[in-house]
């Protein structure tokens, strides 16, 4: 019996927030080989799952192993979707982000939640890792071209470098090419206003909707 | 054994100290990204000051300066091989601080690595790591605290490697997240799930701490207690930090999270002390009212 393509956007959004893995990829392989339109299985389908599960994330149902196995099941068929997208249509990506954790602090596990995050919502993510020097950061995120800088800072030692990237961009007259975003326990509103930074966020699912507004201005 | 006997005196609330990174901050001790561990080698004095501080405010027990002395976080910092002469220094400058009839607690605190899917930990890694800590700690402590620890697997097998080197009394907390459904931590056990595991470990005394405020680690007592009949050790924090200038500042007035540990006392925890933000001052109001019972 031949599935109504609602139905299958339906099994894909499932299978994504019941985390299972094995049928996520089986519809992705079906829906390249009966020549779906892939902009829609992604859209229409998993994404609409990984915003699910980031729902039941903040609703307190789902915790940090069912937030990572979503986005990494969803990364997956991204990376099995993506090779066979039409050309002109890798605008899929909605955006570059460069991400990274300050110099002098090796706090990487939020860092990277929000990058996995950040990828399984479309974004191409360049993580960098922890105990990075600002200058490398702005270095990287020029020669990416990056839309988004993200910078976390867990210790109220360290978080002096976030402010640090801002004073570089505006040494070398960069900040209107840049959003700059904050992340990481101690940051606060406040924080960033001192910084000048375009805001922070306090997980990795306000991160990709701060990300989403910056980039949709 | 002293702790033992304090535990069977049912008049007797045991006091912790209070917040020891954020001491070292807050005294303007420490360089940004540096582990507050290796201080126990490198400005020896004022971690013995520190500890002398908390024991002078009426302390019955303190920590070792050895919250993040496991291998595996060590090597985080490239200070893996130091492990040693960290562990040995630290218990070398809290017995120098600690005064006849109090005690020496061993402090283990969480090895910042998480399993699959979130990092790629092993449980067989964990427990190698915790018992290489217990091992060098054993002979300088009078019992052992496992704290700030976020994932039921990783306090298993930091209890069992405790209870497979050392007879000496154990305190296990878990730190929890307030969310709609109740207490749990960021890896989904819920605290029941939490209490009702340490319960069959044999753990001496149940505990939580950091993370919460106050208020809400009030509310977890709250229902923590209607779950368990073993002793209970709470540590919250003094609210959130805010951080003005280059300080961070815990805001919460001394008097109010007094108030909550004193209706924590009120409900029938048996421990108590401070965590991040709280100082030897928190410590010593505490003390006050405890003494009043």
């Amino acid at each position: 019996m031949l599935l109504s393509q609602e139905q299958i956007f339906k099994d894909m959004v499932d299978s994504i927030v019941n985390l299972n893995e094995e049928t996520a990829i089986e519809l992705a392989s079906k829906a390249i080989k009966d020549n779906m339109n892939l902009l829609d299985v992604i859209e229409k389908g998993y994404a609409i799952g990984i915003q699910k599960v980031g729902e039941l994330w903040e609703e307190g149902e789902f915790f940090l192993p069912e937030l990572m196995r979503g986005a990494q099941i969803m990364q997956n068929c991204l990376d099995l979707l993506t090779p066979h997208l039409e050309k002109g249509s890798e605008k899929i990506s909605r955006g570059t982000v460069v991400i990274a954790t300050i110099e002098g602090d090796i706090h990487s596990i939020g860092k990277t939640i929000v990058g996995t995050m950040l990828r399984a919502y479309g974004f191409k993510v360049f993580d960098l890792g922890a105990d990075i020097p600002a200058e490398k950061i702005v270095d990287v995120a020029i020669e990416k071209d990056a839309d988004v800088i993200g910078v976390s800072a867990l210790l109220t030692t360290t978080m002096f470098g976030q402010k640090k990237i801002i004073e570089i961009l505006n040494e070398r007259n960069l900040l209107d090419r840049f959003k700059v975003i904050l992340g990481g326990a101690p940051v606060t509103s406040s924080w960033v206003n001192e910084c000048n930074a375009d805001g922070f966020a306090e997980n990795a699912i306000d991160a990709v909707k701060l990300v989403k507004s910056l980039l949709d201005k | 054994m002293l702790f033992n006997e304090w535990l069977k005196n049912n008049s007797k609330i045991v006091l912790f100290d209070g917040g020891f990174g954020t001491e070292l901050l807050r005294r303007g001790i420490l360089e940004p990204g540096k582990l507050p561990d290796i201080l126990n080698i490198e400005k020896s004095d004022m971690i013995v000051e520190i500890h002398k501080s908390y024991y002078d405010a009426g302390s019955d027990m303190c920590h070792s300066n050895t919250f993040g002395s496991t291998p595996l976080n060590l090597r985080t910092h490239s200070l893996e091989e130091k492990i040693n002469e960290i562990i040995e220094k630290a218990l070398d400058n809290i017995q120098k601080a600690c005064p006849p009839g109090r005690l020496v607690v061993g402090d283990i605190g969480p090895t910042g690595k998480f399993r699959p899917p979130v990092g790629n930990a092993s449980s067989e890694e964990w427990h190698s790591s915790f018992t290489t800590q217990t091992k060098l700690l054993e002979k300088g402590v009078d019992l052992f605290h496992i704290e700030t620890i976020s994932d039921l697997e990783e306090m298993l097998s930091a209890v069992r490697a405790v209870k497979k080197v050392s007879n000496k009394p154990l305190i296990a907390s878990i730190t929890y997240k307030k969310t709609k459904r109740g207490f749990f931590t960021i890896m989904g056990d819920p605290l029941e799930k939490c209490i009702n595991t340490l319960e069959n470990e044999n753990v001496d005394v149940i505990g939580t701490n950091c993370t919460l405020g106050s208020g809400d680690m009030l509310e977890l007592v709250k229902q923590a207690i209607d779950m368990t009949d073993m002793p209970i050790s709470v540590k919250p924090n003094a609210g959130q930090p805010r951080l003005e200038g280059t300080k961070t500042h815990y805001d919460q007035p001394i008097e109010e999270f007094v108030r909550d540990i004193q209706e924590m006392i009120n409900l029938g925890v048996k421990i108590v002390g401070g965590c991040c933000g709280t100082t030897p001052e928190t410590i010593s109001e505490i003390r006050k009212i405890i003494d009043l019972i």
